[in-house]
C-alpha cells in the first residue's frame, strides 16, 4: 500500500520545486526574454527546452503505447500497472508541453494557428494533429479508467485508439527530425521507428520505477499481481528493449562515425564526450546485462537501478541527438567555429526541474486521488 | 507574373560588404544579425592559405524547405514574383523553418544581441517591437516580414519586396543603371560597387539574368537539396563546369 505521509511529502517538495522554478523561469523569461537561452542564430535554434519537451512528451507516448498494448492484450494481473502508466502519461505530457508553451515566441498564438492553418505539408502540424488526438484519447482513457474496479467495456476501444495516437505523435516526432535531408545527423527513414522503441523503452523504464517509488522501493508492499508482474514477463520485455535501442544507438553511431557527410563530424566529436559513453555503457549496457541475469532481473534493487539508468541514458541520447544535429552551422562562415559550443543556461536548467516538479506533483496527487496501485487480488 | 531571382558574379564580388551594409540600412538590421552577409572562409595552412568569401542572401527558393515545415504557413512563397516571406501575424516562433534551412539565411529575433552593447537597450521600442532605432525606413508590412520585427518571430531577407514589388510589370530587368527603375532595385544589388550583382526576372527569357546563367554557367547553392535556389552564382566561364546535380530531372 501507499504510504500516505510519504506521497504527501513528495507532494509537498513537488509543489515547492514546482513554484520555486516556475518563478525562477519566469522571472528570467520577462526580463531577459528568449536570451535566457542559449540557442544563437549562428545554428543552435532547438535547444535544452526542446530536448526537455521531446522526452518527456515521449516518455509519456511510450507509457501510453505500454497502457494500451496491457489493457488490449492483458489481463486483470495488469491493471496496477495500466492505472499508473496512464496517469502518468498524463503528469509527463502535461510537464512536457509546459515546458514548449515557455519556450515558443507565441504559444496562445500557437493554440488557433496550427490547427487552423492545415499546413498539411508541414511535419510539426501532423505532429500537433496527433498530439491533440492524443490527449483526447488519453484523457477518455483515464476517466474510464479512474475509478478503482472492473475494466468498462469501451476501455478496449479507447485503448487501441490511444495506442494508434500514441503511435503517430512519436512516429511523427520523428518524421520531424528524420525528415531534415540538410542535415545528415538527424535525417534517416529510420528515425521515426527508432523513436517508437525509445519512446516503448522510456516508458517500461518510467512504468517499473514508479511502481517501485510508490511502495517504497519493496516488492512485499506490492499486491501479489503487480508483484508477479514486475517478477516476471516484464523485466524479459525490459531487457529486449534496452537491446533493440542499443541496436538502433549503435547503428546510428557506427554509420555516423565512418560516413564523410557533412554534418556527421559531430559524432567524431560526440564519441569523445563522457555523456556518450555514460548513455551508451552505463545507461543501455549495464541495465542491459541486469536484465539478462536471471539472479539479478527480479531484484527490486537491480529493476530500480536498470530503470533509472535507462531514464537517465535516453535524456543523455535526447540531448545528443537534438543538439549533435545543429552543432554544425549552416554556412555561417568564419562568424561561427567549425563545430558550435553549447551548454544549457541557467534558465534552461530551471525549466527542466520545473518540468520534474509539475510532472511529479499530478503524478503524486493522482496516485493519492486514484488508488492508482488498486487491482483485484487474485 | 515575375519570379525574381538574383545572379552574383564571384569573380567580380571583392567581399566588400557593401551589400551588407546596405542591407542593414535598408531593412534597419540589428548589428551583426545579417540577413545578407558576405561569409569569409579560410582555407589550408600557412604558408599556403587562402582566403575565400561567399555572399548569401536568402535564396528565395523554388522549393523552399523552410515553406514547407513551417506548422502555421507564417513562411510563404508570394505566388507574384516568387518571394518567400514570413508573416510575423502568424509567426508563433517554433524556428522549425530556421532547422530545415540548408542556407542559415534565417534569424530568431530574441536570441542574444550579437554585438554588445545591445542596441535594442540603447533605442528601446515604444510597442511591441524589438526596438526603435531613430533612423528607419517607412516601409512597415508585418504580414511579410517587413520593418521592424517584433518579438518572438523569425526574420529573413524580402529580396526588398517592398522596393521591387513596385517595380512597372513587364521588366525583365531591375538594374541600378536604368535611372528610372533604380529604386526598385533591391539594396544589396543597387550598392554593390563592382556590379557583381544582377536581379531580374527568372521567367522572362529575355532577361539578362537568364543570359548570364545560360552563357556563364550559373549554379546554385546544395543542389542535392532540391531546393532549388532562385539566385544564382557565376564562376567562370569556361566550357568545363562542375555540374550542380548527378541528374537534371525534377522530383515529379
Amino acid at each position: 500500500m501507499i504510504n500516505t505521509s510519504k506521497s504527501n511529502l513528495v507532494f509537498i517538495v513537488a509543489i515547492i520545486g514546482l513554484i520555486v522554478t516556475a518563478a525562477l523561469v519566469l522571472f528570467n523569461l520577462v526580463s531577459q526574454g528568449h536570451a535566457a537561452f542559449n540557442g544563437s542564430n549562428l545554428g543552435l535554434h532547438w535547444t535544452f527546452p526542446i530536448v526537455v519537451y521531446d522526452y518527456f512528451l515521449l516518455t509519456s507516448t511510450g507509457l501510453a503505447m505500454i497502457a494500451s498494448l496491457m489493457l488490449i492484450f492483458g489481463g486483470a494481473h495488469c491493471q496496477p500497472l495500466v492505472r499508473r502508466c496512464l496517469w502518468l502519461a498524463v503528469a509527463g505530457l502535461v510537464g512536457g508541453v509546459s515546458v514548449l508553451a515557455l519556450e515558443l515566441g507565441y504559444p496562445v498564438r500557437a493554440i488557433w494557428a496550427i490547427p487552423t492553418s492545415f499546413a498539411v505539408t508541414s511535419p510539426l502540424w501532423w505532429k500537433v494533429m496527433f498530439v491533440i488526438a492524443y490527449v483526447v484519447v488519453l484523457l477518455i482513457t483515464v476517466n474510464l479508467l479512474r475509478k478503482p474496479g472492473e475494466w468498462p467495456a469501451a476501455a478496449r476501444t479507447s485503448a487501441i485508439l490511444l495506442l494508434l495516437a500514441a503511435l503517430g505523435v512519436t512516429g511523427i516526432a520523428g518524421v520531424v527530425y528524420g525528415s531534415m535531408t540538410m542535415r545528415p545527423f538527424w535525417s534517416s527513414g529510420d528515425v521515426p521507428v527508432a523513436f517508437i522503441f525509445e519512446s516503448l523503452l522510456g516508458g517500461l523504464a518510467f512504468a517499473i520505477f514508479f511502481s517501485y517509488l510508490a511502495h517504497g522501493f519493496s516488492q512485499e508492499r506490492m499486491s501479489a499481481p503487480l508483484r508477479d508482474v514486475l517478477t516476471g514477463m516484464l523485466p524479459k520485455v525490459f531487457a529486449l528493449a534496452i537491446f533493440v535501442h542499443l541496436m538502433f544507438v549503435g547503428a546510428r553511431a557506427l554509420i555516423g562515425l565512418y560516413s564523410n557527410a557533412e554534418g556527421l563530424q559531430v559524432w567524431q566529436y560526440l564519441a569523445g564526450t563522457s555523456l556518450f559513453h555514460i548513455e551508451l555503457w552505463a545507461g543501455l549496457v549495464l541495465p542491459l546485462l541486469l536484465m539478462l541475469s536471471p539472479g539479478l532481473r527480479s531484484n527490486a534493487g537491480s529493476q530500480t537501478l536498470a530503470a533509472l539508468l535507462v531514464m537517465i541514458s535516453l535524456f543523455i541520447a535526447r540531448y545528443d541527438y537534438i543538439i549533435g544535429g545543429q552543432l554544425v552551422p549552416m554556412f555561417k562562415g568564419a562568424w561561427a567555429p567549425e563545430l558550435l559550443s553549447y551548454a544549457p543556461s541557467f534558465t534552461e536548467w530551471m525549466l527542466l526541474l520545473m518540468a520534474i516538479f509539475l510532472a511529479n506533483a499530478i503524478y503524486v496527487w493522482g496516485e493519492k486521488k486514484f488508488d492508482l496501485s488498486w487491482c483485484k487480488q487474485a | 507574373m515575375a519570379k525574381w531571382g538574383m545572379v552574383i558574379d564571384l569573380d567580380k564580388c571583392t567581399g566588400c560588404q557593401a551589400c551588407t551594409t546596405a542591407c542593414a540600412m535598408e531593412n534597419n538590421r540589428l548589428p551583426g544579425e545579417n540577413w545578407q552577409d558576405v561569409l569569409f572562409y579560410t582555407e589550408g595552412t600557412y604558408p599556403n592559405v587562402s582566403m575565400k568569401w561567399f555572399p548569401r542572401p536568402c535564396f528565395h527558393c523554388e522549393n523552399p524547405s523552410c515553406v514547407s515545415v513551417c506548422p502555421t504557413r507564417a513562411t510563404y512563397k508570394d505566388p507574384e514574383g516568387g518571394f518567400v516571406l514570413i508573416d510575423w501575424n502568424k509567426c508563433i516562433g517554433c524556428k522549425y523553418c530556421q532547422v530545415a534551412c540548408p542556407y542559415g539565411v534565417r534569424f530568431f529575433t530574441d536570441e542574444k544581441a550579437v554585438v554588445q552593447p545591445d542596441i535594442r537597450d540603447v533605442f528601446p521600442a515604444k510597442d511591441d517591437r524589438q526596438w526603435d532605432p531613430p533612423y528607419k525606413g517607412p516601409q512597415d508590412d508585418p504580414s511579410r516580414g517587413i520593418g521592424i520585427q517584433p518579438h518572438g518571430v523569425v526574420s529573413k531577407c524580402t529580396f526588398c519586396y517592398h522596393k521591387v514589388s513596385k517595380a512597372p510589370e513587364g521588366v525583365a530587368d531591375l538594374d541600378e543603371d536604368i535611372p528610372e527603375l533604380k529604386e526598385y532595385v533591391p539594396g544589396c544589388v543597387r550598392v554593390c560597387a563592382p556590379k557583381a550583382r544582377f536581379f531580374g526576372d527568372l521567367d522572362n527569357p529575355e532577361s539578362y539574368v537568364n543570359k548570364l546563367i545560360a552563357d556563364k554557367r550559373g549554379v546554385r547553392l546544395k543542389e542535392e537539396t532540391g531546393n532549388k535556389p532562385q539566385v544564382y552564382y557565376l564562376s567562370g566561364g569556361a566550357a568545363a563546369a562542375v555540374p550542380g546535380l548527378r541528374s537534371m530531372k525534377d522530383k515529379s
